[in-house]
């Protein structure tokens, strides 16, 4: 007997909801089996309580298969556990550990605003000298989400395109696992010679942070881990947020009176980028193996068994917010699962607000008029990312 | 009020600082969460209530 298959975004019917499915099995916290995309079949968790139990449980709930394998070809749950995100327990605390003092603690993103402010304001710059309609995913958000985590990291201009290259093998759901080992390759060779460059002359960019930090430590940080954290930084730092700010901007201007809201008061920024995340992110789940026999919501799970949560769906429980459904800028921003919850919850996450707090604010005083230039249903979407929003996004302002 | 916090697993990501900044802040070397007072005012109830439903790593309590 076949299962389900399992309910994915499809953004020109419903452009900013999760698959209609999922209201009533949020709303009994019902779970059903469903089968995948990549073929694994899994117990579907819609409910925010239910999603939230089982990323903040990383005991009971490993990501050893892979955080994105229900949908990502490239990392099958049999592929080598060769980096900290398939890692749990103390292994990754370790690694977080070397993580946190660099790309999340509040005093040293203060420190990195005026960075991501300069490079938001040239951005801008650069978008109202030309010619209209101009095309803001890749000309402006890709543009200063790259900028920010490559000066991050001291990736030079020249090399900016292997990350791009790495980001689109990964975050492809076709791509195979030998396919993104050979895409992954010219990033990893780059940044290994970094890490002996940086080791002998240190900068103070967030590798040679790392590299000064880890070395008092009981345990240092190999040249091996270096890489994989810096790529891993990289290759989740650009697209994710470009991809935010893109698909958050297409909602804001299409949404009947949010980007007035935002216009009118520019300083509703930092609450419009939490409701965006809490509202459209993460639309194809994330997957959790049991390990050890347990139930969720009354249902039993057994050990070994795939579970997918559905973070988005998650986001719309009523249990949350009685008017989840609804998108406002000036809700009170609070808990949401949109970055994740538990031991694995984004890395980059104040790194991304601030990013996204910063272009909101930015753009809202200095192009307040700014327009979609394109009607709704000719927006053109990613079809093959995990990391979902348009592919493109024409736009004018006067 | 009284909070409490387990900084074994903690992860860092800064979510009760910047909440609460009053009550929480991270500490230079790990950025590991610093309680700056297990009893805080009732002014920051709302606050710190924040903190513990966005920590990442539910390492924040709140004690009766
Ligand atoms: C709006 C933008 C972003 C969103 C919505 C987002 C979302 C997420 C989510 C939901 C997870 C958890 C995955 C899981 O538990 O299975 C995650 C993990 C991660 N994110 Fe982000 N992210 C964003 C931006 C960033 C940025 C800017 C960076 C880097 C600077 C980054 C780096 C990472 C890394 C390295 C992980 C893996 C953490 C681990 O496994 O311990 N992300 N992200
Ligand atoms: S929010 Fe939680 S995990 Fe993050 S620094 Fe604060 S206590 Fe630690």
């Amino acid at each position: 007997m076949s299962l389900p298959a399992m309910p994915m975004p499809a953004e020109d019917e419903r452009p900013f909801d999760p698959p209609p499915e999922y209201a009533e099995l949020r709303a009994g916290a019902t779970m059903i089996r469903v089968s995948c995309p990549t073929g694994l079949d899994a117990w579907l968790i819609s409910d925010y309580a239910g999603v939230r139990e089982v990323l903040g449980d990383g005991r009971r709930f490993s990501t050893r298969p892979g955080l994105a394998a229900h949908v990502l070809s490239s990392y099958g749950p049999e592929s080598p556990i060769d980096n900290f995100t398939r890692m749990d327990g103390p292994e990754h605390v370790r690694i977080r550990r070397n993580f946190a003092p660099q790309v999340t603690h509040a005093r040293r993103l203060a420190e990195l605003r005026p960075m991501v402010e300069r490079i938001t304001d040239e951005a801008i710059t650069r978008m109202l000298a030309s010619p209209q309609p101009y095309p803001l995913h890749s000309q402006f958000s890709t543009a200063i989400t790259t900028s920010v985590i490559a000066e991050l990291i001291g990736v030079p201009s020249s090399q900016r395109h292997l990350l791009h290259e790495a980001a689109m093998a990964l975050f492809d759901t076709s791509t195979k696992a030998d396919q993104l080992r050979e895409a992954l390759t010219p990033l990893y060779t780059y940044l290994y010679e970094a890490v002996a460059t940086r080791r002998a002359q240190p900068g103070d960019d967030v590798l040679s942070r790392m590299i000064e930090h880890s070395a008092d430590s009981d345990r240092p940080l190999t040249d091996t881990e270096l890489t994989e954290m810096n790529a891993a930084l990289l290759i989740a730092g650009f697209d994710t947020t470009a991809s935010m700010i893109t698909y958050g901007l297409l909602a804001l201007l299409n949404i009947p009176g949010e980007w007035e809201k935002l216009v009118a008061d520019p300083s509703t920024a930092a609450s419009a980028t939490e409701e965006l995340v809490r509202y459209l992110a993460v639309g194809t789940g994330l997957l959790r193996q049991a390990t050890e026999d347990t139930e969720v919501n009354g249902q039993p799970i057994r050990a070994g068994d795939y579970v997918v949560v559905a973070v988005q769906s998650g986001n719309r429980d009523m249990a949350l917010h009685a008017d989840a459904d609804d998108f406002d800028i000036t809700r009170k921003p609070g808990a949401h699962l949109g970055f994740g919850h538990g031991a694995h919850a984004c890395v980059g996450q104040q790194i991304a607000r601030m990013e996204l707090t910063t272009v909101l604010r930015a753009l809202a005083t200095r192009v307040p008029t700014l327009r979609v230039a394109v009607p709704l249903n000719e927006v053109e979407w990613k079809k093959d990312s995990v990391v979902r929003g348009p592919a493109e996004l024409p736009v004018a302002w006067t | 009020m009284k909070v409490a916090v387990d900084r074994d697993h903690c992860i860092g990501a800064g979510n009760c600082a910047m909440t609460a900044p009053s009550v929480f802040d991270q500490d230079a070397d790990e950025a590991i969460v610093i309680l700056l007072t297990d009893s805080p005012p009732d002014s920051e109830q709302d606050a710190v209530q924040q903190a513990v439903d966005r920590c990442p790593a539910a390492v924040i309590r709140l004690l009766p």
